[in-house]
């Protein structure tokens, strides 16, 4: 049994399941968000060993005979609606994902990309960064600080052309309207607060010309590239996710020898099945590694470069579900 | 402290005090005016910068050096808000307009307006159209046949006079676009007209059964004009009524008949006069529901009054090009209905 847990909107899982029941392999699509409100899941321990039954509300699922779970992007617990005191709520939620996070800890089947604690640590940049580097990935010149007095030598080391990121991508708002901190191409005028730092912590890397941008999807094994022209757009040339598929082409690209390995490696050392790995190619040839996103979106990947990430995906799962490694 | 820092200090006073919002400006300098006039010697002036994006605007106050030059003030308040989040944008900064998962961003907008072509609605709303079209062919990464994009960039270049290889690169300069860019723009136009043609001919048919006698052809003839005068046509051509009704030759006599009345109704002057064979649906006013040889009107019609007689009326028959106006309606009304139930966010108007 394969058993996935994601929102029931996903479009990635959309993309997979047709692949999968190809395959002959039986699924279970399940969100977490669903516990304990509309699913139960029971974990009974007797006579020195342990049963745990997650009922979905339309299947009852023996973890025992799970041999893959897809890990997507599944909702936290959500209490009944009938649960309707904050702390009450907050209560259920908290019981609920230390009960989760026990019983997929004991499923006897590999996931991809990973169980979440292991996904949270890949994810914290200052550490797959050092692990990229560890690997000899070429990285940029990179400063994680909030410390003011750090801005303005980074600035003049880059000669004036600095970016900055956030630590970690988060919502909110500036006048109760909605606002990101999507890369931020510096001019001295962001110098002139540099006492804000201190408020919290900051990214700053010069900035790197780009030839192209290239998204890398590890599924195990298997690399596959893509090509992100994101130069041919005003929009999109400093920080892609700013999408102008108008003038944005993508398309697969072949990485070097050896790199695409590496990328495999960079996965499998964060404890990891499945990894988005942001690059980019400089106008000069040379690749520069910026991030991994343990469950980076792939769907571009597949529909804009052609490349079959979906049957990779499915063909990982399934060889779980048949013993096999993949 | 001399003067001058003196100056320096309420300087940097006047700046923590402005209010950092573009929406509050005009407060910033009228206040920095008022220092101005305070401090004449310095020649002061308020340089307001008003970052893309956001609300939040910064400022430098330019004054004059009395050993020579300018100063430039800069002053940012410890008000407690992380670098970055002051230096964010609105999450939908470049983007135009969202329709349910389709977010236009401003750069897709100006490319999309070029193709716009619809002279019956604003081009707000032509947008929304093409946006809620978007939502559904998002997940349609299929082949466009080739003809389908010879079709849609035939009909573009036709459009804009592109007549010959070198206009089309002239115009793809002028617009800055590249070849590669252009072919995927008009794959996207031939994808969205696919998709008009098959929900056309999907609902067609059952439009048609629905209503039939909206897809009658009519012959008609009708007037418009001033209210006496359509009423003064509008007895003109129930007087003549029966004399059509009678006339020998069929169509074409009655049509003679017709032919005098309506020489009457110009001598008079004043009213517009149309004889045209439509579907139903397409006449104006009471004439799509009107039998044959019934004079309808004077009532009022888009701000003037209109009156009119059905020449013949032919029953719909479920022919190509009655199917096809069959589709154009179907799809029309299908589009208002996704329209109503479409969440648009416009957010920048």
């Amino acid at each position: 049994m394969i058993l996935v847990l994601s929102d029931r909107r996903d479009d990635a899982v959309e993309m997979v399941l047709p692949k999968l029941a190809a395959r002959g392999a039986p699924v279970t699509w399940w969100d977490p968000g669903e516990f304990p409100a509309g699913s139960t899941l029971t974990a009974a321990f007797a006579d020195g060993a342990h049963r745990i039954v997650l009922d979905t509300g339309s299947e009852r699922l023996d973890l025992s005979e799970v041999r893959a779970v897809w890990r997507r992007r599944p909702n936290p617990p959500e209490p009944a609606a009938a649960v309707t005191d904050p702390s009450h709520r907050r209560h259920v939620v908290w019981q609920a994902e230390f009960l989760l996070d026990g019983a997929w800890e004991l499923a006897p089947a590999r996931w991809l990309p990973s169980r979440r604690e292991v996904e949270r640590r890949a994810h914290n940049k200052i550490i797959h960064m050092a692990r990229a580097a560890e690997l000899g990935f070429r990285i940029p010149e990179t400063v994680y600080t909030n410390d003011p007095a750090e801005l303005v030598p980074a600035y003049e080391r880059a000669g004036g052309e600095l970016i900055a990121k956030q630590i970690n991508s988060d919502e909110f708002t500036v006048d109760g309207a909605g606002h990101r901190a999507y890369t931020t191409v510096l001019t001295r005028r962001h110098l002139t607060s540099r006492h804000r730092l201190r408020y919290e912590p900051v990214i700053l890397q010069p900035y790197v010309r780009k030839a192209v941008e290239l998204r890398v999807i590890v599924v195990g094994g298997r690399v596959f590239t893509a090509e992100i022209d994101s130069q041919a757009s005003r929009t999109a040339r400093d920080d892609w996710r700013h999408y102008d598929d108008d003038r944005v082409s993508y398309r697969a690209h072949r990485l070097p020898d050896g790199l695409g390995r590496r990328c495999v490696e960079l996965v499998a050392s964060l404890g990891l099945t499945y990894g988005a790995v942001d690059l980019i190619l400089t106008p000069e040839g040379e690749y520069v590694f910026l991030e991994i996103n343990p469950n980076g979106a792939w769907g571009f990947v597949e529909e804009q470069a052609g490349l079959p990430v979906s049957d990779a995906i499915a063909d990982w799962l399934v060889a779980a579900e048949n013993g096999k490694e993949s | 402290m001399s003067d001058f820092a003196t100056a320096l200090e309420s300087g940097v006073r006047l700046l923590r005090g402005l209010p950092r919002r573009r929406a509050r400006v005009h407060e910033a300098r009228t206040a920095a005016a008022a220092w101005a006039a305070a401090h004449p010697g310095l020649r002061a002036e308020l340089v307001v910068d008003e970052r893309p994006g956001t609300p939040v605007v910064d400022f430098d106050l330019l004054i004059e050096d009395p050993e020579g030059g300018t100063v430039a003030l800069t002053a940012q308040a410890d008000d407690g808000v992380p670098w970055l989040v002051d230096h964010s944008t609105h999450w939908a900064a470049g983007q135009l307009v969202t329709v349910d998962e389709v977010h236009l961003s401003v750069a897709q907008a100006l490319t999309m307006i070029r193709s716009l072509s619809r002279r019956d609605t604003t081009p707000h709303d032509e947008i929304v159209d093409q946006c809620l079209i978007l939502n559904e062919v998002q997940r349609d990464d299929g082949p466009v046949p080739d003809e389908d994009l010879q079709a849609a960039a035939d009909e573009f270049r036709r459009g804009r006079g592109l007549h010959d290889r070198a206009a089309t690169l002239a115009w793809l300069e002028e617009t800055g676009m590249t070849p590669q860019q252009f072919e995927a723009y008009i794959g996207g136009i031939a994808r969205r007209r696919g998709f008009r043609r098959r929900k056309e001919a999907e609902l067609g048919p059952a439009r048609l059964a629905a209503r039939p006698e909206a897809f009658d052809r009519v012959r008609a003839v009708w007037i418009t004009g001033s209210e006496r005068a359509v009423a003064a046509g509008a007895a003109l051509l129930r007087e003549t009524a029966g004399d059509r009704a009678g006339a020998p030759g069929g169509t074409a006599g009655a049509e003679g008949s017709l032919g005098a009345a309506l020489a009457a109704l110009a001598a008079g002057g004043g009213i517009e006069t149309t004889l045209a064979e439509r579907f139903a649906f397409e006449l104006p006013g009471p004439l799509g529901e009107a039998a044959g040889g019934t004079v309808v009107g004077p009532v009022a019609q888009g701000g003037t009054f209109l009156a009119g007689t059905v020449l013949e009326r032919t029953a719909a028959s479920p022919d190509g090009p009655t199917l096809a106006a069959a589709g154009r309606v179907a799809f029309a009304e299908w589009l208002a209905e996704r329209r109503g139930q479409a969440s648009i966010e416009w957010h920048w108007s």
